[in-house]
């Protein structure tokens, strides 16, 4: 692979995150990587820079399983695959920690995923910057799930996605009959931080039930990129779909781009979409500093509440609280 | 206590020319009064309350406004707060996310802490809530619930009043507190609002009606008209506006 290969701002799917852009000058690492296939360039990279599950499947066959996938630099990128078996139950975390020594992280990382009928999957990732700030400047994240959901299985995931010099989360899925998807997420862009949700979700069959909620934030000089498609095919009746993105743009000079979309082929379905981005409600913040609370702080109030309704209840305790603490201090730390 | 004098004041929207409200307003409460602002529609009345407690949006040209003798225009709407100036909004915000008790006690203790006095204590803040919300009619439920979102008129305003009585405050502005408010509801409000008077207090009662004034006792009532003051008296001016309306003040001023 080469440079030119990569997908950049004029590609359709990639407009607002210029891979080409971002990867110039890290030619060192597409030596040796396959060619990208048609499901884009973040399997092929991964592949190429590392296997952390090894050669077999992630196979879950009992219930109530947790797994955990951490991904640093000393590991970096990691190419998968997951199996739910039938009636089973797992919860799978992937931590995007860009952490390390070098002074330009580059993590990919690609996972397939399929739940079985009946099964459920809960996923949740954390993409997290934990080094000095100069690192996240240049860390390029890339991360990919293709998810196939059979008959009445259940698909849970949020993410959280605090960015880099360009991160990119994105998931990809195909849903059969009766199942049931509920995609979150929160994103904080802060300065220097690029920050992309791109989601798929393929109603194939009837009776698909899915629910999309993405908050974000971003202050100057940082850019949040929401791109979600519902594909509802002529087999899709009775879809029952729901999609949101809602961003705060908390400083000027803060940036946001969305895209949501519905490609509908049934006749018979509910399908949703709703998408804003605006600044925080001056009448609200004057509302709290009435009482007392100062600016900065009645500001954080309303902007932590704004996030954390897209936190769901079904992560575990210690997650959710996780979750929570870094928006703090996301919110906090930063002027 | 609250001093104005010759208070001129305008409106700045983000889209459109600024608009001269205020147009020499002077009135002094002292401590222990309650006073009542009554006037037609657009004569100021709101526009007052907002630029006394520091509202974006609002600009004061001219005049003074000082608070036990601190010029208040130079504050920040916390510190003014923090100072004892509590408004009972005429549309309070709905803040979603923000249980109102999370939010009461946040604004108890930034006031405190403002002020050099330690926090409130969970326990004694329970204590304190629920004695308001009794007094109040509030089902301790709505207290968990967000902010204001998805509540009525006239549970918005017990709201209000509720954290009013949690958190005390030394001056009072209550804004068209009784539209949305039906009668049995206006009666516990003013009990409320009436448990708060005393010496060390003031109090600005902002109405269109008489009606809310049966039930919070003005010791002074004011006419307010085209920014300025036309007309003061005591209790029974605002009897006389309901006899006979605005009109013949309106002229006199």
């Amino acid at each position: 692979m080469q440079l030119a290969d990569l997908p950049s701002r004029r590609s359709e799917a990639w407009k607002w995150s210029d891979l080409r852009a971002a990867m110039a000058g890290q030619e060192g690492v597409l030596t040796g990587t396959a060619a990208i296939d048609a499901e884009g360039p973040i399997s092929a990279l991964a592949q190429a820079m590392g296997d952390a599950y090894g050669p077999s499947a992630l196979d879950v066959a009992a219930p109530g399983e947790t797994f955990e996938t951490r991904i640093t630099e000393g590991d970096a990128g990691q190419y998968g695959s997951v199996i739910v078996r039938a009636g089973a139950t797992a919860t799978l975390v992937e931590r995007l920690n860009v952490s390390g020594s070098r002074l330009r992280p580059f993590l990919p990382s690609f996972s397939r995923i399929e739940v079985e009928p009946g099964a459920t999957l809960h996923r949740v990732v954390v993409q997290a910057n934990a080094l000095p700030a100069g690192q996240a400047d240049a860390a390029i994240v890339l991360n990919q799930a293709v998810v196939k959901l059979g008959k009445g299985a259940t698909f849970r995931q949020f993410v959280l996605g605090e960015g880099a010099r360009l991160a990119r989360i994105e998931v990809s899925v195909d849903a059969n009959e009766g199942a049931q998807l509920e995609m979150n997420g929160v994103y904080l862009a802060s300065a220097k931080r690029h920050i992309d949700m791109t989601s798929r979700v393929t109603h194939r069959a009837a009776g698909v039930h899915t629910r999309q909620l993405v908050r974000g934030v971003a202050r100057k000089g940082g850019r949040g990129v929401f791109q979600g498609k519902f594909l509802v095919e002529r087999a899709g009746q009775k879809t029952d779909a729901e999609m949101a993105h809602n961003a705060l743009l908390l400083e000027e000079g803060a940036e946001v781009f969305a895209k949501p979309e519905l490609e509908i082929y049934a006749d018979d379905v509910a399908c949703a979409h709703g998408n804003t981005a605006g600044q925080l409600d001056e009448n609200a913040v004057f509302y709290l500093r009435q009482r007392g609370i100062p600016d900065t702080e009645a500001r954080a109030m309303i902007t932590r509440a704004f996030l954390l309704e897209a936190i769901p209840q079904w992560m575990a305790a210690e997650l959710y609280a996780e979750i929570e603490a870094r928006i703090d201090a996301w919110l906090g730390t930063q002027p | 206590m609250l001093e104005l004098t010759n208070l001129h004041a305008r409106v700045v929207p983000e889209d459109g020319p600024a608009r001269e409200i205020l147009k020499g307003l002077s009135l002094a409460v002292p401590a222990g009064e309650v006073h009542a602002i009554m006037g037609p529609n657009g004569s100021g009345k709101s526009t007052l309350s907002y630029v006394l407690t520091g509202k974006h949006g609002y600009e004061v040209t001219g005049g003074t406004a000082t608070f036990e003798g601190k010029d208040l225009l130079s504050l920040a709407p916390e510190a003014r707060a923090a100072l004892g100036l509590f408004l009972s909004f005429q549309y309070p915000m709905e803040i979603a996310g923000v249980p109102v008790m999370t939010f009461v006690r946040a604004a108890m203790n930034a006031q405190r802490k403002a002020r050099g006095e330690p926090e409130v204590s969970a326990p004694d803040f329970l204590k304190l809530s629920r004695v308001a919300a009794a007094k109040l009619k509030i089902d301790p439920e709505m207290l968990k619930r967000p902010l204001n979102v998805g509540f009525s008129g006239g549970e918005k305003k017990r709201l209000e009043i509720y954290q009013m009585l949690m958190i005390e405050p030394r001056f009072m502005i209550l804004d068209e507190t009784d539209s949305g408010l039906d009668i049995d509801a206006l009666k516990v409000v003013a009990e409320g609002v009436n448990a708060l008077r005393g010496p060390t207090r003031g109090m600005l009662v902002i109405t269109h009606y008489q009606r809310l004034l049966d039930h919070i006792k003005p010791d002074r009532v004011h006419i307010l008209s085209a920014g300025r003051i036309v007309k003061s008296g005591g209790p029974e001016l605002a009897l006389e506006l309901e006899k006979s309306g605005y009109d013949q003040f309106l002229k006199a001023g």
